[in-house]
């Protein structure tokens, strides 16, 4: 019936892609405890969540809550084509982004509210996280429970798994486990089911597959529960949690954090098309099309953005010009950026090349 | 597991091993097989006669990040520098970067593994090898990390 939260496995990279950002240093450090965004931009939570799981001493409890403006945001090694409806995305003026934590994609906007935790490693617990949400829920006068897999429950039904996320993973002695959520409110569901839906199912790609669960919002249950209200709860059970007399830090894009290295930089690096589509795994996208002059076949094969080779082949209605032409288009095409087919590409082409290229160009865009 | 320390005298064909491609490598020649590791938890498997070096990760990084779900691995024939990202690892728990521990050309990368993520755990250092480097400055090997050396970067 109810999920209520979305987990996702938030596992930040150990190390930034580019070798100019392995030597970045931070001029700050996070000296609190609880942190809550005031800022709803993706690129700046995102970033600033990456560079406080980072910086935070392992041994200190840790709480940041933020929410976004809505955005796609699909996990380290996923495919966008794959992933996301860019045809509903463009229609929504909606962004993507690739965060630097793996696993499956999620749909953000101010109705859902992100919390992501973490418990010392002495004290880690399955289990601690999960009981901290509850509290809060259950404060909010929703009767919900936690099952005996620590997924959070409205009545009966199978809920999603509590996934533990670890940070850092391949620099062990800063290891630190952190559990991150997103707490569906009052979200679109309906824009959600539009984005994330792609349906391709002749894109063949390597990378991590989403797994679509069924969710439902925390208004379902209580009409008064806010994105305040449900900060306030959360940072209320885990103050009580680690007896931390200190408030809530509130942050937002000021200079001070705007000014440092590592999130200049990273808020740079997560809109760059380097990112966003370069980070794209191997895949390789099949399609055909019924022409006037003929039946094609095509198959676009494609790593980190960039088409490997693109193979055109007439099924019917082929001669010896026509297939050496489709021959040239297709090696035009390799070493371009997939989706990205420039116009002066397809005006400049006639007749059956002027239709292949704007077939191309449109399959890969959407 | 780290049954070789840093330097050992491996004889050949008398010992096959399976999985590493440089191993089964200069049949009747005594080879120097160096392995050295990276504070990113990465192996080189040097063969001083060929040149090349076969990279994988060490037993502690698949035990730490879990269960793999998929491997990126670099395109053969690439040029790589030490310290470029040359491929990706993400397990149920974490997405990591592996970086290239050497310079040199790419020659060959373990296929199996885009089908087999898996391997990853059940034989991190062997069967779960990722890919072989052919070394343009073979002295970067020396400084690399031993055995010794290594654990001492996550053991405090």
């Amino acid at each position: 019936m109810s999920s209520l939260s979305l987990l996702h496995h938030a596992t930040t990279r150990l190390s930034s892609i580019h070798r100019f950002s392995r030597s970045l240093t931070s001029t700050i450090t996070p000296a609190h405890s609880i942190y809550v965004s005031k800022s709803t931009n993706p690129y700046f939570n995102l970033t600033f969540e990456d560079w406080l799981f980072r910086h935070k001493p392992p041994k200190e409890p840790l709480l940041l809550l933020y929410r976004d403006h809505p955005c796609v945001v699909i996990g380290r090694n996923q495919n966008p084509w794959k992933e996301v409806n860019f045809r509903a995305l463009h229609r929504s003026g909606i962004p993507f982004v690739r965060r630097r934590s793996g696993g499956g994609t999620v749909y953000h906007d101010l109705g859902n509210t992100n919390f992501s935790i973490h418990v010392p490693r002495t004290t880690f617990d399955r289990s601690a996280t999960a009981q901290i949400i509850l509290r809060a829920v259950r404060s909010l006068d929703i009767d919900a429970h936690v099952n005996d897999r620590n997924d959070i429950c409205v009545g009966k039904e199978k809920i999603r798994p509590f996934i533990i996320a670890t940070c850092s993973a391949y620099k062990i002695v800063n290891n630190r486990a952190y559990h991150h959520g997103t707490m569906l409110i009052s979200t679109r569901l309906d824009t959600l089911g539009d984005l994330l839906r792609s349906n391709k199912e002749s894109m063949v790609t390597k990378g991590v597959a989403s797994v679509r669960s069924p969710v439902c919002n925390l208004q379902q249950f209580s009409s008064t529960i806010s994105h305040d209200a449900f900060v306030d709860a959360v940072v209320h059970e885990f103050r009580n949690e680690f007896d931390i007399s200190e408030q809530a830090c509130m942050i937002g894009e000021t200079d001070e954090l705007m000014g440092d290295d590592y999130i200049h930089k990273g808020m740079k690096e997560l809109p760059s098309w380097e990112w966003a589509y370069g980070q794209t795994p191997e895949f390789e996208y099949k399609i055909t099309r019924s022409f006037a002059w003929g039946d094609v076949a095509a198959s676009i094969h494609s790593k980190h953005g960039i088409i490997l080779s693109c193979s055109i082949d007439v099924l019917k209605g082929g001669n010896i010009v026509l297939n050496h032409e489709m021959g040239e288009i297709g090696k035009r095409l390799e070493g371009k950026r997939y989706g990205q087919i420039e116009d002066s590409e397809v005006i400049g082409a006639r007749g059956q090349s002027g239709d292949i290229l704007q077939w191309l160009r449109q399959e890969m865009e959407v | 597991m780290f049954r070789q320390a840093t330097r050992s005298r491996l004889s050949f064909p008398s010992r096959t091993v399976r999985g590493l491609p440089s191993l089964q490598a200069a049949p009747l020649s005594r080879t120097i097989v160096t392995k050295k590791y990276t504070v990113e938890h990465e192996i080189v498997q040097f063969d001083d006669e060929t040149h090349t070096g076969v990279v994988s990760i060490t037993d502690h990084a698949q035990s730490s990040l879990g269960d793999v779900v998929f491997v990126e691995l670099p395109t053969v024939g690439s040029q790589v520098t030490q310290g470029d990202q040359i491929g990706a690892v993400e397990s149920v728990k974490a997405a990591s970067d592996i970086y290239a521990p050497v310079s040199g050309e790419v020659l060959e990368v373990n296929e199996r593994l885009n089908t087999e993520p898996g391997l990853l755990n059940r034989s991190p250092e062997d069967e779960g090898w990722l890919c072989r480097i052919k070394l343009s400055t073979p002295s970067e090997v020396d400084s690399l990390l031993t055995l010794e050396a290594y654990k001492e970067t996550f053991e405090s």
